[in-house]
């Protein structure tokens, strides 16, 4: 059974909490059990965070809080609140294309596409510490993200790719240009 | 010849008119259609759309306890009365036909009376808030009562003499826990071995395999007001899940439409899970009146759906001295699980490729797929056949090392070339393409195996490489398991723009854009003017399911038919613009001209818009079915497949003596695909293939206890391959022995991908350790325990 019976509920009223997401203000009302993730994706809308195992297994559902990796299906949406939220929605402004999601077209990575989120958010949060990462280094930030398509190596590539997009000052690029 | 039917007849000049072509589009690198809106985060998934839906309800399931028992009663009454639950389901409340069997109907949606596995159901609530529903699941009291559980096939079946053994029956309504029994009888077997100079014989076991997609299963229903209800899911198979739910809610077809958004990876897991699903939210739906979601979690997914059946063989190989393969025995028998799901098509699948791609004069094969208390298994990229070729391929290697012969050159002198009958019997034809031999070839010379086999036999130290070798081949599409059949819809609207429908789904794959690629080619139109659109059963044709590598090869074929027929009425059209022969047009959108007179120029709108003024239908529907497949039940004799996809893997691994860790270094993966449409679809299927079955060699095994419950059914208990695991390099290289009626010749690679990759990898770690292996995963204890017990390791 859950941790706080039904009938106490009404005890722990929903809390209002506010987070900075992709840089606008939101003011949210959660329960107090309710995660970041559900928030994120069923309050706020932002459903390019994606949920693969609930259990901070498969790296699907992590943001940057704060500038920080985390699996928003572990953080409890009131341990957010006042927190700066980065999701794949807001890496780039509209019509553009961060360096790191135009090295992953580059090397033609994408499948089904579902670990992209949170693949692009964890070379964001690679890049941004360390700017010319090695292949090792390369893989030990994105150890804790599954990829059941299997483009691992394209990862390695398109990493190396941003990294070197990012060093020559090119950070985003236009959207429509990477079509095929 | 007169009489095949219009549609073969335009593959076939579309294949000769192109033969020696150059192409625009297709074999080349042309970034596919979503792959802007996926890295943008912008796709929608299945769950995703839950978003929208304010007053949706949720469902979740309640699951039996124990995997085998007897259901003497369910009360509901206290879950019902539990603040937030608006509804409990139970069997009594299926409208229609308490079932969502694939094959057979074995497999109730709702169980009543018993439990045969532990992920059935007994009970559905349904809440506003997901978490009251889960919490009233503790609620529902069921009365039991235990059933003796058996999670060995061979609890049931005598791998030697094949004999059903005495035990506890799982569906005694069906006699037998013996679900199919596939053969082939061919030569004389008992002459081969009594006249083999070598014979070889090995036992040989694999495990469950999960898909893991990143994508759990989902679906959501709306309710419609005629009583119908539309499905949004993540599913390879609409029509299918069309077609169940309808039979759940007994309603007509037409009454139920299931739109399937972007799928994150399926590899043949979602396929009749889907039913279930899509069953489970309808039901809810229909219920409430209001929007019903269903999400299962990561260990209701493990749990919950089929998997990749585990194999027990014992095979037998005879040869001739020189190398020469005189005849092959085998017994194999299947675990299917609680109910049959797909697996009398798997084990049938692994009966045709028993042999490997070889010739085989004499051939004796069994293979039974028998019922457990396990989770049931169906469905999963390769269908039977990673199974089997782990074993041939053990066994060539065992039989090359017998005979004192190169791995390479003992297969070099049996496999299938042009002008070779199969096992079955069957002819192949230069129309088939078979470029086995070319496979070998080059993945022998990229590996540079001679080289490596002598240089690795000779290492000494704790770190040792090996290199290894498996063959596969892959009948395309379904053979005999069905109806093959495929269509495609394409339609030019006013403005030239194109409007792309195919019942086939993408689960990552990206046959879809294949396909465009295809009518881009025969139209002459570039894939920027095409729009992909979401399969739909109210809007695109019946594809048939999206299985067995058979989009490109059916689907494609059906594009080639609706394109084939615009493109000679637009030439109609624009000779008349042109003044020339219809023969003579040429269409590079956004120019049309003639070949004889390339300097006069109209364009593509105004192309369309004349035929539309005109009133040529800028529309077509393009169907393709497949030529019946052919199959003695007692023989194993006819013509399965339409045609074969073949294959050469070579591994490079190291294995460490000290711990018994596996690195695989390095991989090369050579297909015969016949013509390559997608080429990065096929490049990451080489890839992706080799990923997943390097997990399947190395770590990858779905646990159950003695009670049948599944162990490890979370992804930090069952491993798959991380960026950590992949190997330094795959390096894929296409064969194009091109297929007749295959679009343009191409053949298809999805479950290819994997066949041989276990085996190959199994061999390299033979070949660093002088050992043979006999089961995968080949663990790093199982490695150290066979080192031990040969006194190889170093302390
Ligand atoms: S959903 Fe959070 S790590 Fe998998
Ligand atoms: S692309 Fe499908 S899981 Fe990574």
């Amino acid at each position: 059974m859950s941790v706080i019976p039904r009938e106490e509920w009404d005890k722990y009223p929903d809390i209002e909490i506010t987070l900075n997401v992709n840089g606008k203000d939101y003011k949210v009302k959660v329960k107090p059990y309710e995660r970041l993730l559900d928030v994120l994706r069923y309050k706020l809308g932002f459903t390019g965070v994606k949920e693969g195992c609930g259990r901070g297994e498969c790296g699907a559902c992590v943001v940057l809080m704060d500038g920080k990796l985390v699996p928003s299906c572990l953080v409890l949406a009131v341990r957010a609140n006042g927190s700066k939220v980065l999701t794949v929605e807001g890496l780039a402004p509209e019509g553009k294309l961060h360096a790191i999601q135009k090295a992953l077209l580059d090397t033609y990575a994408v499948q089904c596409g579902f670990c992209f989120p949170g693949v692009i958010l964890a070379i964001k949060a690679l890049l941004d510490r360390n700017p010319n990462p090695t292949d090792e280094e390369i893989k030990d930030a994105l150890s804790g993200q599954l990829c059941r398509c299997g483009s691992y190596l394209r990862f390695i590539k398109a990493v190396k790719l941003a990294a070197q997009y990012i060093r020559e000052g090119k950070e985003y690029f236009d959207e429509s240009g990477a079509r095929g | 010849m007169s009489e095949l039917p219009e549609y073969v007849r335009i593959v076939e000049e579309i294949f000769d008119k192109y033969k020696d072509k150059e192409f625009l589009y297709v074999g080349k690198r042309i970034q596919r259609w979503d792959a802007v809106e996926k890295i943008k985060g912008r796709v929608l998934f299945t769950a995703d759309f839950a978003k929208y839906y304010r007053n949706a309800v949720f469902v979740y399931s309640v699951r039996t306890k124990y995997a085998h028992a007897k259901i003497k009663s369910i009360d509901i009454s206290e879950a019902q009365r539990y603040p937030g639950v608006l509804r409990v389901i139970t069997a009594k409340d299926i409208p229609g036909v308490n079932d969502v069997g694939y094959v057979i109907p074995d497999q109730p949606l709702l169980v009543s009376d018993k439990a045969r596995y532990i992920g059935d159901i007994v009970a559905l609530i349904v809440a506003e808030d997901p978490n009251v529903a889960k919490e009233a699941g503790e609620l529902i009291k069921v009365d039991y009562e235990k059933l003796p559980v058996i999670t060995d096939p061979l609890q049931v079946i005598d791998l030697r003499t094949l004999k059903e053994k005495e035990h506890p029956l799982i569906h005694e309504e069906r006699g037998s826990d013996v679900v199919a029994h596939f053969k082939i009888r061919k030569g004389d077997v008992r002459k081969a071995f009594d006249e083999a100079d070598v014979v070889v014989e090995g036992e040989y076991s694999t495990p469950f395999q999960e898909h893991a997609y990143m994508e759990p299963e989902a679906a959501i229903a709306l309710p419609e007001a005629d009583g119908g209800v539309t499905i949004i899911a993540t599913t390879q198979c609409p029509f299918d899940v069309r077609k169940a739910v309808a039979k759940v809610l007994g309603v007509t077809q037409n009454k139920v439409r299931v739109i399937v958004p972007a799928v994150g990876g399926g590899f043949g897991g979602k396929e009749d899970v889907a039913n279930e699903l899509g069953a489970k939210a309808a039901l809810a739906a229909l219920m409430t009146g209001r929007p019903a979601v269903v999400i299962h979690s990561r260990e209701e997914s493990m749990i919950g759906h089929s998997k990749r059946h585990p194999m027990k063989a014992w095979y037998r190989h005879a040869a001739k001295r020189d190398g020469t393969l005189l005849g092959v025995e085998a017994n194999i028998v299947f675990d299917t699980g609680a109910y049959a799901s797909l697996g009398p098509f798997v084990a049938w699948r692994a009966t045709v490729h028993a042999t490997g791609p070889y010739r085989v004069e004499a051939a004796r094969v069994d293979t039974l797929s028998v019922y457990t208390n396990n989770v049931y298994a169906g469905a999963f990229r390769g269908f039977g056949c990673p199974q089997v070729t782990f074993a041939i391929e053990s066994q060539m290697d065992a039989l090359a090392e017998e005979l004192g012969m190169d791995p390479v050159d003992l297969r070099l002198k049996n496999i299938l070339r042009e002008g070779d009958r199969t096992v079955h019997g069957q002819l192949l034809t230069r129309d088939h393409g078979v470029g086995l031999e070319e496979a070998i070839l080059k993945a022998v010379e990229t590996s540079r195996w001679y080289e490596k086999r002598k240089l690795f036999s000779k290492q000494v130290g704790t770190l040792r490489k090996g290199i290894g070798i498996a063959l596969l081949w892959h009948g395309n599409s379904i053979g005999v398991e069905g109806a093959d059949y495929s269509s495609a819809t394409l339609i030019i609207n006013r403005d030239g723009s194109i409007t792309f429908r195919v019942g086939l789904i993408d689960m990552g794959q990206g046959s879809q854009w294949g396909m465009v690629l295809i009518a881009s080619e025969i139209l002459g139109v570039p894939p920027s003017y095409f729009r992909v659109e979401q399969p739909d059963t109210a809007a695109t044709p019946d594809s048939g399911p999206t299985v067995a590598s058979r989009s490109t090869v059916m689907g494609g074929a059906a594009v080639v038919n609706a394109a084939y027929k615009l493109r000679q009425r637009l030439n109609k059209v624009a000779s008349t613009l042109l003044g020339c022969d219809p023969d003579d047009v040429e269409i590079k959108a956004p120019d049309v001209y003639c070949r004889s007179n390339p300097e006069k120029k109209v364009s593509w709108s105004d192309v369309v818009e004349q035929s539309f003024w005109l009133g040529i239908p800028l529309q077509e529907f393009g169907y393709f079915r497949a030529p019946p497949a052919e199959w003695d039940e007692e023989t194993g004799q006819g013509a399965p497949y339409i045609t074969y996809t073949f294959g050469a893997i070579i591994a490079e691994v190291t294995v460490d003596l000290e711990t018994g860790g596996v690195k695989v270094d390095r991989m090369v993966t050579a297909y015969d695909i016949g013509k390559v449409i997608n080429r990065v679809g096929a490049e990451l299927h080489a890839e992706g293939g080799a990923i997943q079955g390097l997990g399947y060699a190395l770590m990858e095994e779905v646990v159950h206890n003695k009670d049948a419950y599944v162990m490890n059914a979370n992804l930090s208990t069952y491993y798959i391959p991380t960026i950590h695991d992949v190997p330094d390099e795959i390096i894929p290289i296409f064969v194009e022995a091109k297929y007749r009626r295959g679009p343009f010749g191409a053949k298809g690679l999805g479950e290819p991908s994997i066949n041989g990759i276990a085996p190959a990898i199994v061999n390299a770690v033979s070949h660093a350790t002088g050992l043979r292996f006999h089961s995968i995963p080949l663990t790093p204890e199982k490695i150290y325990m066979a080192l031990k017990k040969a006194g190889k390791t170093l302390f």
